[in-house]
């Protein structure tokens, strides 16, 4: 009788306790496909409304096929098809080529592996254009994780006033264009720089930042240390309070509980960080090319000026190896967090010690004065940049001055038809933000819809839907512009896409992944009891999303649309190629030609776009900041 | 059972019953026609099977329970019956029509989770009006005053404008409740739902809902873990394991005359003996009592079925059948044995005692405190013979 089944067991179980978590689909194909037998009468436009959903996911995928996987498809076939013939030959004189790849090329030569490696190991090594990708890419990531954990150390284990704000800021570097934070690095670093001028008030000599590797670093990290600070931030402060007190019961010094308990629950974190800022800084393009020019390339600028050489076979070549080394990182990133990543949340998160310390010891005063030498070295990274382009704006030779500001008015009245205007390009970058709002919004509601339902093959729409993420902005560019913008011939018809329109059609593509990003955590959180309860009460999948499941994440959704004008905005890769030569510039294009010439205009402009993408940040922080998935 | 004391709700549900499908709701349901019907449904999932071949019919008017322990497949059923899922194999039928694969909100079923799954960002009166998008109340009444008859029969009138999370979770399981009622559906599906409330409620709440559905007679089919409830609150119950029900049947018969070891384990205490038989003896009744040797013990046991000497017989008595005295001497009875004390637990009208009897635990029910060795005993009609594993 010991064995009796007891019923309390199951006691307050929740909902489905019956069901297997695998598989269980009430959108199950079959049931949307066979025809209804009683209820035929509701008519025709409640069958449309049955399949609503799939109609918007086929045209989602329709778009996606025309506006992204054809164009890109253009530019990978030139890498392998020469005067209509396949062949792998570009890919071998690439691979064989020192110039790319450094030593590691006469690997691909047929030379000896050990050859080749006491080479690589000797001082006189050559790491080519690839290698050296790398190896910034890898410092990059160093830099940033050594100045991101410290500030998640803050973070989630003080208590001082602007904490949330600070938090909150961390999500900033998302929204910054990027060309805005060069023009920012330039007025910090170059040669009348902010920091050669206060270097030069305590009388130490000037020193040339620009056209640097460290230049390049620490704008990597301005980017991508607030990111391993975001990510290491929310696995600290979902670290359980009495996990530590039960180790620390059981006999466990604190060093000791925080080696056994805090820190493998921080790994995974700073491990995912590391890999999101490896991959960003391997495709880093208009960072480098403001402050490395062409003699510090990275293998992005490499493509683009290959591409300027009208060289596409030899830069669609380039491309794919860039993508398919990432996507490698990618993916054995994604097959570690299956595996170790842990999603608990803290029942009592770790409680916050005061920044300013309680009393004057040793004890309390250490890591307190640590805190404050980093802040410091914070300041200058990512405060500094900000703070130098709005003063550069403002600053002339005979003290402040708005000179700047009426040079881009002027500018706009007396420009040569070659020159760049300040107002097409404002106009143009809200004109695009607002074309690339209409269309990536919906798309990445129902991307984020179809992704987070279970059936057979989500993993591959998930795939195909977010692939835009991990295709380069200059290989869409140079896809549209090759593909639709100079004509698609179909069956006989000329198509073709306005420049402005293949713009719009780049930015779309490279942001709607981030409203599927803030949309689709939302959604998966929304009880699914909710639904059910809606469709039996008559609604159809698609009502049910109208009336019960949208009306629930639209935080998400408005933060979704802020990101998509932010990121919008600030696009410069693809932006820059459909727009050379034509007047369809945006601000961060004309920021980018000035930027060359007259340091002062592209500071005053940079302000404009910071205003700008400020906004859409308040928004994003107000509506969602904590929910999305970024 | 009347679940409304008011007279004003008793007069609203007047209104509601003469619309409802079944008028009387006093007769028995036996004779009317089949409401829900599942022939041969399997539901399987990658690695498992969580509904296997399940056939059941559940009749008009019906308060038909689904019970089992967590993992038996009972909210697999209901889902399948909702629409939620879609059987493997099978076929499920409203009224004798199939409805295999039509969506759930083309089945006219009215659903109450667990979770209560009130919409939060509409009122109470937005949530119940909810249903009234897609079917026009029935009844010929606008949807204010669907609303406020269906806040009526669940005692919540004039709570339209409150926001459901500032409701208690009795309250918002009967918004709940009212919500899936307003469109009149066909039938009633309830997924457990009392388990998210405390004992006391859960006991309003179950009492209210069976006045509920008595009144408007609608079919209803009901899910849960607890047993108690099922017997309290059904007119057929089907006890569910590994994804098929063991036993259908009315509530005093499942718990009188369990089909299986696993019923009578499952619902209620009971006490289960293996034995062998010894001797048989053909009664004038024509039933027949057979001699067991059950452990060193012999007990004689009332057999309604075929049997022969040797075979293994499984047989229960229930706690309250089990005859127990603090006497170690042992009563005069036929089926006497002794046990001893090992813990009790006192809970209020009786006692439920632990005894210790080579090496199986048995359980008893007293008034009085035990300890020590005790004397038990059964009457040979108490035993109810749940398995005949025949050897020949």
């Amino acid at each position: 009788m010991n064995d009796r089944p007891d019923p309390k067991a199951d006691g307050g179980a929740t909902t489905p306790v019956d069901v297997p978590a695998s598989g269980s689909d009430p959108e199950d194909p079959r049931a949307e496909d066979e025809p209804t037998g009683r209820r035929n009468a509701r008519g025709i436009r409640n069958r449309l409304e049955r399949r609503a959903i799939a109609l918007f996911g086929l045209g989602t995928i329709l778009l996606l096929v025309v506006l992204f996987y054809y164009p890109v498809a253009t530019v990978f076939v030139e890498a392998v098809v020469v005067e209509g013939a396949v062949t792998l030959a570009v890919f071998l004189e690439l691979l064989r080529d020192p110039f790319y790849f450094g030593d590691v090329a006469r690997l691909f030569a047929g030379e000896s592996p050990l050859a080749v490696a006491s080479d690589l190991l000797s001082s006189d090594r050559r790491i080519g254009i690839v290698g050296f990708t790398a190896y910034q890419a890898f410092l990059s990531t160093l830099l940033s994780v050594a100045l991101g954990v410290p500030a998640a150390y803050v973070l989630a284990r003080y208590e001082f006033r602007g904490r949330r704000t600070l938090r909150s800021l961390t999500v900033l570097p998302f929204v910054l264009p990027s060309i805005m934070v060069a023009v920012g690095f330039v007025a910090t670093f170059g040669e009348n720089g902010t920091l050669n001028r206060a270097l030069g008030l305590v009388g130490l000599g000037p020193i040339e930042l620009m056209f640097t590797l460290e230049a390049i670093l620490i704008a990597h990290a301005f980017y991508n240390a607030p990111l391993v600070a975001r990510v290491t931030t929310a696995a600290w402060e979902s670290v359980d309070a009495s996990a530590i007190e039960t180790a620390r019961s059981l006999g466990a010094s604190p060093f000791r509980a925080f080696r056994d308990i805090v820190a493998p629950q921080l790994y995974p974190a700073v491990l995912m960080g590391a890999a999101l800022t490896f991959v960003f800084t391997f495709g880093t393009f208009p960072i480098v090319l403001a402050l490395g020019g062409f003699e510090l390339a990275t293998v992005e600028v490499f493509v683009y000026r290959l591409i300027q050489d009208l060289n596409y076979a030899e830069a669609a070549a380039l491309a794919i190896v860039e993508l398919v080394i990432t996507l490698g990182i990618l993916y054995g990133y994604l097959r570690y967090e299956a595996n170790h990543v842990v999603r608990s949340r803290g029942v009592r998160p770790l409680p916050r010690r005061p920044l300013s310390p309680p009393s004057l010891s040793l004890r309390e005063l250490v890591p307190r004065a640590g805190i404050a030498i980093y802040a410091a070295v914070a300041l200058v990274v990512f405060v500094s940049p900000i703070v130098s382009m709005l003063y550069a704006s403002v600053a002339g030779p005979n003290g402040l001055t708005l000179d700047h500001y009426r040079f881009l008015i002027d500018r706009q009245q007396t420009a040569a038809a070659f020159q760049v205007r300040p107002w097409p390009a404002i106009r143009n970058s809200l004109l695009f933000a607002a074309g690339a709002l209409a269309l990536a919004l919906p798309m990445g509601v129902v991307v984020s819809v179809l992704t987070t339902r279970r059936y057979r093959g989500r993993k591959l729409v998930d795939a195909v839907a977010m692939a835009p993420l991990a295709v380069s902005g200059i290989i869409v560019g140079i896809g549209l512009l090759r593909g639709p913008v100079f004509g698609i011939e179909l069956a006989g018809w000329q198509i073709t896409m306005g420049g402005a329109a293949a713009i719009v059609a780049a930015h779309a593509v490279s942001c709607y992944p981030f409203v599927v990003r803030t949309v689709a955590p939302g959604l998966e959180s929304v009880d699914r009891s909710l639904v059910e309860s809606a469709r039996a009460l008559g609604a159809s999948r698609a009502r049910a999303l109208y009336d019960v499941e949208l009306p629930l994440v639209w935080p998400g959704v408005v933060a979704g649309a802020a990101f998509v004008v932010a990121i919008s905005m600030g696009e410069f890769s693809s932006t820059v190629i459909l727009a050379t030569g034509t007047d369809q510039y945006t601000m961060p294009v004309a920021i980018e030609r000035f930027i060359g010439r007259r340091l002062g205009p592209a500071t005053a402009m940079g302000v404009v776009l910071l205003v700008v993408t400020s906004i859409s940040f308040v928004i994003i922080d107000r509506l969602g900041g904590e929910s999305f998935g970024i | 059972m009347r679940a409304l004391a008011s007279e004003e709700s008793d007069r609203s549900l007047e209104s509601l019953e003469s619309r409802s499908r079944s008028s009387s709701a006093e007769s028995p349901t036996e004779d009317r026609p089949i409401a829900v019907d599942l022939a041969d449904v399997t539901k399987r999932y990658a690695e498992t099977t969580a509904v296997d071949d399940v056939s059941l019919s559940v009749r008009e008017g019906e308060f038909f329970t689904l019970v089992g322990p967590s993992g038996c497949g009972k909210t697999t059923t209901l889902r399948l019956i909702a629409g939620f899922e879609s059987p493997t194999d099978g076929t499920v039928r409203f009224h004798g029509e199939d409805v295999t694969g039509v969506p759930p909100e083309e089945r006219d079923v009215g659903v109450v989770f667990q979770n209560y799954a009130l919409f939060p960002h509409m009122s109470v009166g937005e949530n119940v009006a909810y249903g009234l998008n897609f079917a026009d109340p029935p009844g010929g009444v606008s949807d204010d005053e669907r609303v406020r008859e269906l806040l009526e029969l669940v005692d919540l009138e004039g709570m339209q404008d409150r926001e459901p999370d500032r409701l208690s979770g009795g309250q918002q399981q009967r918004v709940a409740i009212a919500r899936a009622l307003a469109p009149g559906p066909d039938v009633l599906l309830l997924d457990e739902p009392m388990s998210a409330l405390d004992a006391q409620l859960r006991e309003r709440l179950r009492i209210q809902v069976k006045g509920i559905q008595k009144e408007l007679g609608i079919t209803t089919i009901y899910v849960t873990h607890d047993q108690e409830e099922a017997l309290a609150i059904s007119d057929r119950v089907a006890v569910m394991r590994a994804g098929a029900p063991e036993q259908v049947a009315p509530p005093r018969e499942i718990y009188r005359r369990p089909e299986t070891r696993f019923v009578a384990e499952f619902v209620g205490d009971n006490n289960v003996f293996e034995g062998t038989v010894r001797s048989l003896e053909e009664r004038a009744n024509g039933g027949r009592r057979a001699e067991l040797e059950v452990g060193p013990e012999t007990f004689a046991v009332d057999l309604a079925r075929e049997a022969a000497v040797g075979d293994a017989v499984t047989f229960c008595v229930r706690p309250e059948n089990l005859q127990v005295s603090a006497n170690e001497a042992g009563s005069s009875e036929r089926n006497a044995t002794t046990a001893t004390v090992r813990s009790a637990e006192f809970l209020g009208e009786t006692t439920r005692v632990h005894l210790e009897w080579h090496g199986q635990e048995l359980l008893v029910r007293t008034r009085d405190p035990l300890s020590g060795d005790v004397a038990v005993g059964f009457e040979a009609e108490d035993a109810h013979v749940v398995a005949i594993d025949r050897t020949v």
